[in-house]
């Protein structure tokens, strides 16, 4: 979707907050969102119906809600979507019908399963691939209307395809639950395809990109 | 069960945002007591999660695996041929790095890792990112004008070093090994991690300091 999400390459931001936005978390509630999406409240969920979530959020809260402050409202949505809650038990801030609780935890349990979180994305398809190492490729111009991940600033742009990955999951798929592969490409861009002359010569931009984002150039 | 319907995930989020206060201690805390009334989670597991993220996992793995090497060139063959099986080695794999790329820095290159599309990053390996990474503006400008950015962490890169900005795509995630500096001769493995910089792992620092050590 052309949504809000798609930063790359807009203007207008300002600079970077470097020393004010060098720690990774400065509130508490930042640190016990983080701790809650690693433990999985919302099991339903797939990676990239989690980043879907993120992107259909109201624009104007996108823009201006911080990245933890986006996390818990997507999670809110999420988990109603799941129908683990109702928007009756959001607004009235507890639930009707409490579950046996969780047994807890401990730090060395976590760190060990964060350990074992290790995810292999392949998803090996019958399929040949079209593309090799070497091949000059061009991004397609027109996207899907709901989850992708080939940004607005690398449409039908030309590339070279530096690395090829086998087929990984799809994510314009897996936001749908769908878990099917696709091959993936590592394609590099000159800076001055993406940006223009005045770009320096030697600067590159590469993204990983699916095999049908591309066609042959 | 998600219902994975985008128009319907969009319809709830206007309606939280017409409904709910926005603050966003307040929808953390409601979303911690939902989740355990609903035996989700305990409230002890998210204080566990917090604090094996301050004391156990963060930068200090990336800087020790960027150290070995440093002095191991059989190591630095295997990280850079397969930096998962690699970081094996030290069992810092795990959460978003499943599919991990280390790429090095050289006198005519500097790469530079970002996410435009949401905030990608190699957790098990790095910790959770530093807000700045997360912002609006280095997710916006690292791709456009990643020299221009680079100069406000105060890195002054020659017009003659390539950049390689690595926007994080698909679940490839990059570690960036920087450049061993000048006068680190005969350093131990410890004091050499102690001098790469997060930053430098994520390619927005270059030249590590070897201060007084």
């Amino acid at each position: 979707m052309d949504g809000i999400h798609d930063l790359g390459g807009k203007e207008g931001y300002g600079p970077v907050p470097v020393s004010e936005g060098d720690a990774p978390f400065t509130h508490d509630w930042e640190q016990r969102m983080w701790g809650l999406a690693r433990e999985g409240i919302c099991p339903s969920i797939t990676i990239d119906w989690f980043r879907h979530g993120l992107e259909l959020m109201v624009p104007g809260d996108y823009l201006t809600f911080s990245y933890f402050q986006k996390w818990a409202t997507n999670y809110l949505m999420l988990m109603v979507d799941a129908g683990q809650i109702t928007l009756k038990d959001l607004e009235r801030g507890y639930v009707l019908e409490p579950a046996d609780p969780a047994k807890a935890k401990t730090v060395d349990q976590i760190v060990e399963q964060v350990r074992r979180a290790c995810t292999d994305f392949s998803v090996p398809e019958d399929a040949p691939a079209h593309f090799a190492v070497g091949d000059t490729v061009r991004t397609l111009r027109q996207i899907n209307h709901n989850h992708t991940r080939l940004p607005a600033y690398a449409r039908d742009c030309v590339g070279e395809v530096i690395a090829h990955h086998g087929c990984h999951l799809f994510p314009d798929e897996g936001a749908h639950n769908r878990h099917v592969g696709q091959h993936l490409y590592t394609v590099s861009f000159s800076a001055q395809e993406l940006w223009g002359d005045d770009a320096n010569p030697r600067d590159t931009v590469t993204l990983e990109l699916w095999e049908s984002y591309l066609v042959p150039a | 069960m998600s219902t994975f319907d985008s128009k319907h995930a969009a319809h709830l989020h206007r309606h939280i945002h017409s409904h709910l206060p926005s603050d966003p201690a307040l929808r953390v805390k409601a979303l911690e007591s939902l989740a355990v009334e609903k035996g989700l989670i305990a409230s002890e597991t998210v204080d566990a999660w917090v604090e094996a993220y301050s004391e156990h996992i963060g930068p200090m793995r990336g800087a020790k695996v960027v150290a070995r090497a440093w002095v191991d060139p059989e190591f630095k063959a295997r990280l850079l041929a397969d930096a998962t099986e690699a970081i094996k080695e030290f069992g810092f794999e795990g959460n978003a790095t499943g599919h991990l790329k280390a790429v090095e820095n050289t006198d005519a290159q500097h790469n530079m890792v970002v996410c435009t599309l949401c905030s990608c990053y190699p957790f098990s390996i790095l910790g959770m990112s530093p807000a700045w990474y997360k912002s609006a503006a280095y997710r916006a400008r690292a791709v456009r004008e990643p020299r221009a950015v680079l100069a406000e962490f105060g890195v002054d890169l020659p017009e003659e070093v390539a950049v390689r900005v690595w926007d994080s795509t698909a679940e490839l995630r990059y570690l960036v090994v920087p450049q061993r500096p000048a006068g680190t001769e005969g350093w131990d493995k410890e004091s050499l991690a102690a001098i790469v910089t997060r930053n430098s792992m994520i390619g927005t620092d270059r030249i590590l300091q070897t201060g007084a050590a």
